[in-house]
C-alpha cells in the first residue's frame, strides 16, 4: 500500500475498513491540496458512522465484520458467534478466545468431519486458536469454525446486542464489539 | 451373396468352420451384454437422479419404521406419518453450531411452502443424547425454530438401532473437563427425506439445507410424485 493509514497518535492507529482506507489514499492522491484538511474530515466522518472501526497496534491490524451471536432455544445454555476477522497487516494474526459478561466461557472452535457418505460424523473441537493470515481473511460461520459461548448466565434476546470481547494475539490484544444477536446471518 | 460365396470357394477353399460355442464370439457378446446392461442401470439412476437437488435414493426402499419417544411418554413411530413427507435428521441440544443452523434452515424452508403443501410436511429432530435430553427439553428446543417441529429421542440400544438403520453415526467426545456432563455428540448431519409413501427418497448433507428455493422445490417434486 502506497497509502499509510491515518494515525490517532502515539502507537496506536485507527484503522478503517480496507475499501474505505483504499478511498481515502484515492481521496489525498487525487487532491493534494485539500488532503490535510480534506482527509481529516473524511476520516472523522468515517469515524462517526461507521461501527466495527477498532483500535489496533502496530502488531496487529484486524476488523471484524459482519458479526453476529445466534439466537437460540431458552432450553440451551450455549450459543455462538460469528463474525469475518479482516488482517490488514503483513504480519499473521490469531483469534485466541472471548469473553462475554453473558456466559462463563467463549472458547474458538473448528468444525470436524470423519468418515464418508451417511456415516460422517460432524463435531466441533476447541482450539488454542483460529489464524487470520496476513491480509488475509478468518471466517466464522455457521457449520464452520466459531467461537463457542458456553455457560450463558442470561439469554440472549433476538433483536439486542451484546457486549462482546475478542481476544487476539501477538499483543494479547482485545477487541471490544457490540453484537447483534439474531437466528439468522446478519449482513 | 451367391457370388461371394463362390469367389471365397475359389480362391481360399472352405471357411474354417466356427464352433458355436467358440469362446472368442461368447465373450465379445456377453462384454457388449454387460456394457448395455450397464449404461441402462446407469441410465435409469441418472434419470432417478434428475432434477433433484438432494441425493436420490436408487431404487427407492420402504424406510426404517422407527419407534421412538415423544411428548407425554408417547410412542412415536415413522410410519404413523404416512401420507406426509417427513424430513428428519439426528442431532442433539447441546449442539451450538450445526444442529440450529440445520434446524434454522429447516424452518425456512417449511415457511417457504403454502400453507397447503405445510400440512403435508413433517420435520422430525432426533436426538442421539437421551441422557441430556428428555422429550420435554426436545419440545421446547424444536418448537422454537418452528412451532410445528417434533423432537423424539429413545433409549441408547434403540437409538443405536434406529442410527444403524440409515447407515448414520455418532460418537460422544469427552469434554475439557472431567464432569460427566462435559461432552459433546459428533453426530451425522444428513437430513433425510421419506416421501408420503413411506420411502426413503432423498438425502442431505447439512450444507444444501441452506438452499431454501432448491429444497422447496425438492418437496414439492416429492409432494406431487404419483402414488401407487
Amino acid at each position: 500500500m502506497g497509502c499509510r493509514p491515518a494515525a490517532a497518535g502515539g502507537k496506536t492507529h485507527i484503522l478503517l475498513f480496507e475499501s474505505e482506507l483504499r478511498a481515502l489514499c484515492v481521496f489525498v492522491a487525487k487532491f493534494p491540496r485539500v488532503s490535510a484538511i480534506g482527509s481529516r474530515l473524511l476520516f472523522f466522518a468515517l469515524l462517526l458512522f461507521d461501527a466495527p472501526v477498532l483500535l489496533a497496534d502496530d502488531q496487529v491490524a484486524v476488523t471484524v465484520q459482519h458479526p453476529w451471536m445466534r439466537a437460540v432455544p431458552d432450553v440451551m445454555d450455549s450459543t455462538a458467534v460469528y463474525m469475518t476477522l479482516v488482517n490488514n497487516g503483513s504480519a499473521p494474526a490469531e483469534l485466541v478466545g472471548g469473553s462475554t459478561s453473558i456466559a462463563g466461557s467463549v472458547a474458538p472452535m473448528i468444525t470436524t468431519k470423519q468418515g464418508e457418505g451417511t456415516k460422517q460424523t460432524v463435531g466441533m473441537q476447541s482450539v488454542d486458536s483460529l489464524k487470520i493470515p496476513a491480509h488475509g481473511t478468518l471466517v466464522l460461520e455457521p457449520d464452520g469454525n466459531h467461537l463457542m459461548v458456553m455457560g450463558l448466565k442470561e439469554h440472549p434476546k433476538e433483536g439486542t446486542q451484546v457486549d462482546f470481547t475478542i481476544k487476539l494475539e501477538p499483543g494479547d490484544h482485545e477487541i471490544h464489539l457490540k453484537i447483534p444477536v439474531s437466528r439468522r446471518p446478519v449482513k | 451373396m451367391s457370388s461371394v460365396t463362390q469367389k471365397s470357394a475359389s480362391v481360399s477353399g472352405p471357411p474354417p468352420k466356427r464352433s458355436f460355442f467358440d469362446w472368442r464370439v461368447w465373450t465379445v457378446a456377453s462384454v457388449l451384454l454387460a456394457a448395455v446392461l450397464l449404461s441402462i442401470f446407469f441410465g435409469l439412476k441418472q434419470h432417478a437422479q434428475q432434477g433433484f437437488f438432494g441425493t436420490r435414493l436408487f431404487p427407492l426402499k420402504t424406510a426404517y419404521d422407527f419407534k421412538l419417544n415423544g411428548l407425554n411418554s408417547a410412542q412415536v413411530r415413522l410410519d404413523q406419518f404416512r401420507g406426509k413427507t417427513v424430513l428428519f435428521l439426528f442431532g442433539f441440544t447441546h449442539c451450538a453450531n450445526v444442529c440450529p443452523t440445520s434446524l434454522t434452515n429447516l424452518a425456512d424452508v417449511y415457511q417457504a411452502l403454502t400453507p397447503e403443501e405445510r400440512k403435508q410436511v413433517q420435520v422430525i429432530f432426533v436426538s442421539v443424547d437421551p441422557d441430556r435430553d428428555n422429550p420435554q427439553t426436545l419440545a421446547q428446543y424444536v418448537t422454537a425454530f418452528d412451532p410445528s417441529f417434533v423432537g423424539l429421542t429413545a433409549p441408547k440400544p434403540v437409538m443405536d438401532q434406529t442410527v444403524l438403520a440409515y447407515g448414520a453415526n455418532y460418537e460422544m467426545v469427552a469434554g475439557p473437563t472431567n464432569e460427566p456432563n462435559d461432552y459433546s455428540v459428533n453426530h451425522s448431519a444428513y437430513t433425510y427425506l421419506v416421501n408420503p409413501s413411506g420411502q426413503l427418497e432423498l438425502l442431505y448433507g447439512n450444507e444444501k439445507l441452506a438452499e431454501v428455493p432448491k429444497m422447496v422445490s425438492d418437496i414439492r417434486a416429492v409432494l406431487h410424485e404419483p402414488r401407487s
